[in-house]
């Protein structure tokens, strides 16, 4: 970056995170993973990587499962993103999530969110997945603690719950 | 991150149109992105030139597939996930899908477009050999207007396109003209999901008669763009599949090829894997023809085949290809292991041996065979050798059940007794075997 730098103005955007309208002032290029946690202050959702490759920054756009750290923050305008922090609600974990804590699919916690963002989008998808599906659902999600069966387990046993209703 | 956001322009035209004319404004002064998976890797990694873009994503007019009576038009900012999903891509272009299954993972395949595939024009995009195979075609778009361009070609060089500064790709073409083929679809890589390939194969096979009417081979990550194999398909075009045309083509694969070292693999290996990926699927196409054969054919062929004289004792059953003289070695200089020469109907043969150690037979009753053990122990003279022809003949009759069973598994002829042979035959006569269709 030897250039001087052009600062560009600031764009408003607007997005409706976990249910909650919010508008935004940063940079267009800015990426959603930082928007989401430097300006909202969504720490749930963590940098991996940083380039797609290990998913700890997963976050549902419009019910679809992306990378939030390869998505620039305007193409995030007018969507609706759902990060880790919506899914409990009133306090209380949902099936997925409890899943995770009695299965043991949680060690670190870096690449959970991700994990139980990816599992949430499998199983709205197939709520009945068979275990090469759910492999193959968080084939993008990076785990280095749990050795993935637990976390495979975790989510045949919300889906037995009936996570997707 | 290395970048600094406030360096970066972007923009978001609401219509295709806009964005084609902010593109004819400044050719080549704004880079389009799409879904980002290519774009802002770069761009985190401080890595991007550009400093103006324009976000292609989710405009409408891209993001169609449009059916009509002989031809699918996919638009270019469709994702893997899209692709995936749609019925008659799964049914008319597997290649197509499965490549799609392949690339990344599913936060990827949610975000990455066909069209970004080839304008990124990596070596190693697994979409793009399934492209090449089905010679589809380019409608790119800019504010002078649509052009269509075939695919084949419109890579030119190391991450280089035909694509004219200000233009896109609005919708990739596909005829639907595949029906009867047998699509065969392979990456190698680390893993499949997220890693990147190091050898992939798309390929397409059409066999008549059990003639190989049709092939299509091409491959990624081998070449600094997706090439076609056009040699190796010359050779096996309007041949019989067998275990030699698999070989050449498994030689002439390795050779055309010309990867290079890096990161993911070396040049050596890529060469090889391309050889055994293409012997992988002649093999499939070939065993395809095989099942669609009655299975009488097959198993009267075999008893012609198991009646044949093996030539040596270590070689009990000797099956070989009706019509055919024998096995022919093409290229002595290429194979590395050598081959068994095995009689033709008339019992002429080369009395050369060119080894022992493997057998190979006809795909489909293909039983790598061994030597028998060394029998160590036994008492000389006439005892020793009765034994070991014992051996042999039990190890040939075993071998040719299990050729029958597998020939024809709803046929009983896996219990079939094989008679005997008899010991004191110099040469084994334990081929002399016949099997019959049992209800």
């Amino acid at each position: 970056m030897s250039q001087a730098p052009l600062d560009r103005a600031k764009s408003e955007i607007t997005f409706t995170v976990n249910e909650k309208l919010e508008t935004v002032h940063v940079y267009a290029m800015e990426r959603l993973l930082d928007v989401l946690r430097h300006e909202l202050g969504l720490t749930g959702t963590k940098e991996g990587c940083g380039e797609g490759e290990c998913g700890s920054c997963s976050v549902l756009i419009d019910g679809m499962l992306v990378n939030s750290c390869l998505i620039p923050a305007l193409q995030a305008n007018d969507t609706k993103i759902v990060t880790i922090e919506g899914l409990a609600a009133d306090g209380r974990l949902q099936i997925l999530q409890q899943a995770f804590l009695v299965c043991g699919g949680a060690q670190c916690g870096i690449c959970t969110p991700g994990m139980i963002l990816a599992s949430l989008h499998l199983l709205e998808k197939k709520p009945q997945p068979t275990l090469e599906e759910i492999r193959e659902g968080l084939s993008g999600n990076l785990c280095r603690c749990t050795g993935y069966i637990q976390i495979f387990e975790a989510v045949a046993d919300a889906a037995r719950r009936g996570a997707s209703t | 991150m290395k970048a600094y956001p406030a360096e970066f322009e972007l923009v978001a035209p609401r219509t295709l149109p806009d964005a084609l004319s902010l593109l004819a404004r400044e050719p080549g002064g704004w880079l389009p992105v799409a879904g980002g998976t290519d774009v802002m890797v770069q761009y985190s990694a401080g890595k991007l030139p550009a400093r103006k873009l324009v976000s292609i994503w989710n405009l409408p007019e891209l993001r169609r597939i449009e059916v009509t009576a002989d031809e699918i038009q996919i638009g270019a900012g469709c994702t893997y996930t899209d692709l995936r999903e749609h019925e008659l891509i799964n049914r008319e272009f597997p290649l197509l899908s499965s490549s799609a299954s392949w690339t990344g993972g599913i936060a990827n395949q949610n975000r990455g477009t066909l069209g970004g595939n080839i304008i990124n024009a990596s070596p190693a995009a697994d979409s793009l050999p399934a492209l090449l195979v089905y010679e589809a075609d380019l409608l790119l778009v800019s504010a002078r207007g649509e052009r269509r361009v075939p695919y084949v070609g419109f890579h030119i060089g190391y991450r280089k396109t035909q694509l004219a500064a200000g233009e896109l790709i609005r919708a990739i073409c596909l005829k639907t003209q595949f029906s009867g083929y047998y699509a065969h679809a392979r990456k190698v890589g680390a893993r499949n999901a997220q890693a990147i390939s190091k050898v992939c194969l798309a390929a397409l096979g059409l066999l008549a008669d059990g003639v190989v009417d049709d092939i299509r081979l091409a491959m990624g990550s081998i070449a600094p763009i997706p090439v076609r194999l056009s040699e190796t398909e010359r050779i096996v075009k309007g041949k019989h599949i067998d275990p030699l045309l698999i070989q050449s083509a498994r030689t002439m694969a390795a050779s055309e090829v010309r990867p290079i070292d890096d990161i993911r693999s070396s040049a050596r290996y890529r060469a090889a894997v391309a050889g055994n990926l293409v012997a992988e699927f002649l093999e499939q196409l070939g065993a395809r023809g095989l099942r669609s054969e009655n299975a009488k054919n097959v198993l009267a062929r075999w008893n012609v085949w198991s009646r044949a004289k093996p030539l040596r004792r270590s070689c009990p059953v000797a099956a070989q290809k009706p019509g055919r003289t024998g096995w022919q070695l093409e290229d002595h200089s290429s194979m590395k292991r050598p081959y068994w020469l095995p009689v033709t109907k008339s019992g002429k043969a080369s009395r050369k041996p060119i080894g022992w150690k493997r057998f190979e037979a006809i795909r489909g009753l293909a039983i790598h065979f061994r030597q028998p053990p060394r029998l160590r122990g036994l008492p000389l003279g006439q005892a020793k050798n009765s034994k070991k022809l014992e051996l042999q003949a039990r190890m040939s009759r075993s071998l040719l059940r299990q050729a029958t069973a597998r020939t024809n598994k709803n046929s009983t002829a896996f219990s079939l007794s094989v008679p005997l042979a008899n010991p004191r035959t110099k040469f084994l006569k334990s081929s002399g075997g016949v099997c019959r269709m049992t209800k």
